[in-house]
């Protein structure tokens, strides 16, 4: 399959790509690793008259330190947020989350932008255009029918992103621009939980960076995955849990605090499970409690886990599943 | 679409090409270049087949722009060989049966030369990571992770006679 006829404009600086995204707005795209878009325009899912290539901008590019905490340029790959001594020591559940993503060679490319502006994903979606026209266009693109929920007037296509999760966890902030200025986001607040638009942001926004609080540095955190392979594959479903403990050290009974856990994969959004946050907060943990806390976290994550026959296995199977990896992945901390 | 203007620097040789702004880096070579060595065989850029190194680092030539790669340095199958002979990893490829129909076999080469560059001596660990990239549906794979051992072994070999 080819791709669909566009123009390809290469901006060097923030300025210039705001500017080319206001004066084409509506007929745009931002290209970063392409990882994800390249195959959806080849499926013609998207059919920009532009492409806004923005690999060139220097300054999106790369990781910095200070006393606010970290600050990651949109177009860091994944492969340099695996490979990143910082990230590595105060920030592992943002590593671990990453090094699941896809594959190496994949990563080497992959953006952390992109990851936090991955489209949702359905099996009536994410196919060529001769097989959605011949199976029926769907409310995502180009119809008004709903083939996972028929009769349904809601597209339920799934978030299925791995870096999201831990990202809600430390407490991310996105830094956009647009013509109007610079605005500072929560990352929970980027997105709609509507499948059929999945981010609240304009054809106009350029997300230039990801800012980790300071105060997340540090966090005892775990992010575990359901794929059907061990490499390549998207996530079926995706937990992330962090804490903080008094003692300092995860196996000493020590009291649970800052405890956050965020789902992936069975939503139309990525969520932090509030409700498993408030419940756990204070709660021991150590060897022998760690079982406890990890059969309520499981359980209330996968209470706000609603997956539909949008990707591979049963949702059963997937929820079942949230439940499994909440649990898992707090054992993997005692 | 009218053609733009590009230019490419691929194996160490720069090259003016017409082509239209949405040809995709494989087409490119492919087509405009003839350097049919990377290959395509998925729709979804899952497989690794088109494999090949940008400035060093592995990547997939059907999920690339051809104009976003200008001013880079881009090595394809074709620029592996060592003075116009098969590289100790190729050699052992073929020796160990790393290569069936031979379809992926382009793709691994350049995942692999590119861990062979940063890292000449993997742990088993390692090579299985680097692999886990790309998709092969003969070989299985062991005999890769053979290949790759025989190759490592040949090139330290090699440097130890060098040096005696
Ligand atoms: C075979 C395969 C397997 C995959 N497996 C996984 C997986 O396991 N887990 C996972 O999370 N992902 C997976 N992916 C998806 C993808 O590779 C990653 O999500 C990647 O991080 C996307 O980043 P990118 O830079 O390539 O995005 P692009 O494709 O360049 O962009 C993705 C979207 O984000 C928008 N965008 C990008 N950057 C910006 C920005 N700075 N500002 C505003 N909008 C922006 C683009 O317009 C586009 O809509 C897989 C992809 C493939 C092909
Ligand atoms: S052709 Fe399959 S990944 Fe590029
Ligand atoms: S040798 Fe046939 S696909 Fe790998």
């Amino acid at each position: 399959m080819s791709l669909p006829d566009f123009q390809v404009l290469r901006p060097r600086t923030n300025a210039e790509a705001v500017e080319l995204l206001a004066r084409h707005a509506g007929d745009i795209r931002i290209i970063a690793g392409g990882t994800d878009l390249v195959p959806s325009m080849r499926q013609k899912l998207f059919t920009p008259k532009f492409v806004l290539d923005i690999r060139a901008i220097a300054e999106l590019n790369g990781i910095r330190e200070s006393a606010a905490g970290l600050s990651i340029g949109a177009m860091t790959t994944l492969a340099a947020i695996e490979r990143h001594p910082a990230i590595r020591k105060n920030y592992s559940v943002l590593r671990e989350a990453t090094i699941t993503v896809a594959s190496p060679v994949i990563r080497n490319m992959a953006t952390l932008g992109g990851n936090i502006c991955l489209d949702t994903r359905c099996l009536w979606y994410n196919q060529s255009l001769a097989w959605r026209k011949s199976c029926g266009f769907c409310i995502k693109k180009d119809g008004n029918l709903c083939h996972v929920a028929p009769g349904g007037t809601k597209c339920w296509a799934a978030f299925s992103a791995d870096t999201p999760p831990a990202l809600l966890c430390l407490g991310a902030q996105l830094e956009i621009l647009s013509p109007q200025g610079v605005r500072i986001v929560p990352l929970q607040d980027l997105y709609s939980g509507a499948g059929e638009a999945p981010l609240k942001l304009a054809s106009t926004d350029l997300l230039a960076a990801i800012h980790l609080p300071a105060a997340s540095s540090g966090l005892h955190g775990a992010y575990k995955k359901l794929r059907i392979r061990g490499s390549i594959d998207y996530p079926l479903a995706g937990v992330a849990v962090t804490f903080r403990n008094g003692a300092g050290n995860p196996t000493a009974n020590s009291i649970m605090k800052d405890v956050r856990v965020a789902i992936t994969a069975v939503n139309p959004a990525p969520l932090l499970v509030r409700e498993a946050a408030k419940q756990l907060e204070g709660k021991p943990f150590g060897e022998a409690t760690a079982e406890l806390a990890g059969e309520l976290a499981g359980e209330l994550a996968a209470k706000s886990a609603r997956p539909l026959t949008t990707s591979a296995l049963t949702p059963e199977y997937r929820k079942e599943m949230v439940r499994v990896l909440a649990k898992r992945a707090l054992l993997s901390l005692a | 679409m009218s053609k733009i203007l590009i230019m490419l620097n691929v194996n160490g040789r720069s090259h003016e090409i017409a082509c239209e702004p949405n040809t995709l880096l494989l087409d490119c070579l492919r087509q405009d270049l003839g350097l049919t060595g990377s290959k395509r065989a998925c729709d979804d850029s899952s497989c690794g087949a088109c494999t090949v190194q940008i400035d060093g680092v592995p990547m997939l030539s059907c999920a690339l722009l051809a104009v976003s790669c200008q001013g880079q340095r881009i090595t394809t199958i074709e620029g592996v060989a060592e003075h116009g002979s098969l590289s100790a990893l190729q050699k052992a490829y073929s020796d160990w049966g790393g290569s069936q129909c031979g379809y992926c076999t382009p793709g691994f080469m350049m995942t692999v030369n590119a861990l062979l560059s940063e890292t000449p001596d993997p742990t088993d660990e390692q090579i299985g990571a680097a692999l886990s990239s790309n998709l092969c549906r003969c070989t299985g794979y062991v005999q890769m992770i053979q290949a790759i051992k025989a190759a490592i072994r040949a090139e330290q070999q090699g440097r130890a006679a060098k040096r005696a």
